[in-house]
């Protein structure tokens, strides 16, 4: 499938070897950004180990309503990002369009759902360290809960940030008519992004929120 | 991903409906990993939990991210990475673990766990520490 309109770069025999290695590229950068969450998840399982007691009733503190609504709202994006490869491949830039625009609307819903926790939170003063002042649970080590839930699901939503504008600048260029059946790498390595954001909440959501 | 991409150009069937297929299992995991939660398994409601979760994870990064589309380096790629993450995680646990009561941090709770003397012994041990130093 040569094609002039998607030439590869000089040093890439064809196109298909410049395809393979940017997805390669992608995930290789993906595998990092899993050993990133994962420092942050050994936290989480160290300091559970360390205050079972604490763990086992700070999670009953987090709203589990919110969280779930959360996971629904987050694994429904993942799909519209998914049909929108699908449509970017066929080169159906309208189509891409419009649910890539759905996909931008439950990202920043989620974020709007995952502003208003936080809010609850600060208002509670369950907050982290020495910022903790939270009646509601007295326990040595209690703070370290709050420290954890704030880092991890912080760091995913500077995740979940990134992905917007990652969503953004490809409906820009659903908009403008830019993706085909040859060229479509873009859509397909920026929905491997918001991808990796939905799978890193899948582990977050049971871990903080139900045990 | 060639081969599918080619016959089904030649057909004209899209597979769309194969990421609904995806999502709608996703919704029913997370709902059943709601429920699960919501019994008192002891031990087990973290291993189901993870399990789900790792379904979950299992069913995106295949479908969606068509992981079980790419080639053979892509694929080592991922797996490769949750060794490692399994590795972090497994070897700073296991050192946790086998370690003295002593040098776990103050208010962790002696054995056997006394829900009501935790707190204060947990201070005790605190100001016992600050002592020391």
């Amino acid at each position: 499938m040569s094609s002039v309109s998607a030439p590869a770069a000089d040093h890439f025999p064809s196109r298909e070897v410049a395809h393979h290695a940017a997805r390669m590229g992608m995930w290789l950068f993906l595998a990092s950004e899993l050993l990133l969450f994962a420092g942050l998840f050994t936290g989480y399982g160290a300091y559970r180990y360390l205050y079972p007691e604490v763990w086992a009733q700070a999670s009953k503190h987090l709203d589990v309503v919110l969280g779930t609504v959360n996971t629904v709202v987050l694994i429904t994006s993942s799909l519209t990002v998914a049909l929108g490869v699908h449509f970017a491949q066929r080169g159906k830039n309208r189509m891409t369009l419009l649910v890539l625009g759905v996909s931008i609307a439950l990202g920043l819903a989620f974020l709007g759902i995952k502003g208003v926790e936080y809010g609850h939170k600060i208002a509670e003063g369950a907050l982290p360290g020495r910022f903790y002042s939270y009646e509601g649970l007295q326990l040595p080590g209690a703070s370290m809960f709050f420290s954890v839930y704030f880092l991890t699901t912080g760091l995913h939503g500077v995740h979940v940030v990134i992905g917007l504008a990652v969503l953004c600048w490809l409906s820009w260029k659903a908009w403008r008519g830019e993706f085909s059946r040859e060229r479509h790498l873009a859509m397909e390595l920026g929905g491997l992004y918001w991808h990796l954001v939905d799978l890193v909440w899948i582990f977050l959501y049971p871990l903080l929120y139900l045990v | 991903m060639r081969e599918a991409e080619l016959e089904e150009q030649r057909t004209g069937r899209g597979h769309a409906v194969r990421y609904v297929v995806v999502w709608a299992m996703l919704l029913v995991l997370t709902a059943t990993t709601y429920l699960t939660s919501r019994a008192d398994l002891g031990s087990w409601n973290i291993v189901l939990a993870l399990i789900i979760a790792g379904v979950k994870a299992g069913l995106v990064a295949l479908f969606f991210m068509h992981l079980s589309e790419q080639q053979g380096v892509n694929r080592m790629v991922f797996v490769v990475s949750l060794a490692f993450v399994a590795l972090l995680i497994g070897l700073a646990v296991t050192d946790l673990a086998t370690r003295t009561r002593t040098a776990l941090p103050p208010g962790y709770p002696e054995a056997p766990p006394d829900r009501q003397g935790v707190q204060q012994r947990g201070h005790q041990r605190q100001s016992g520490e600050q002592l020391r130093r």
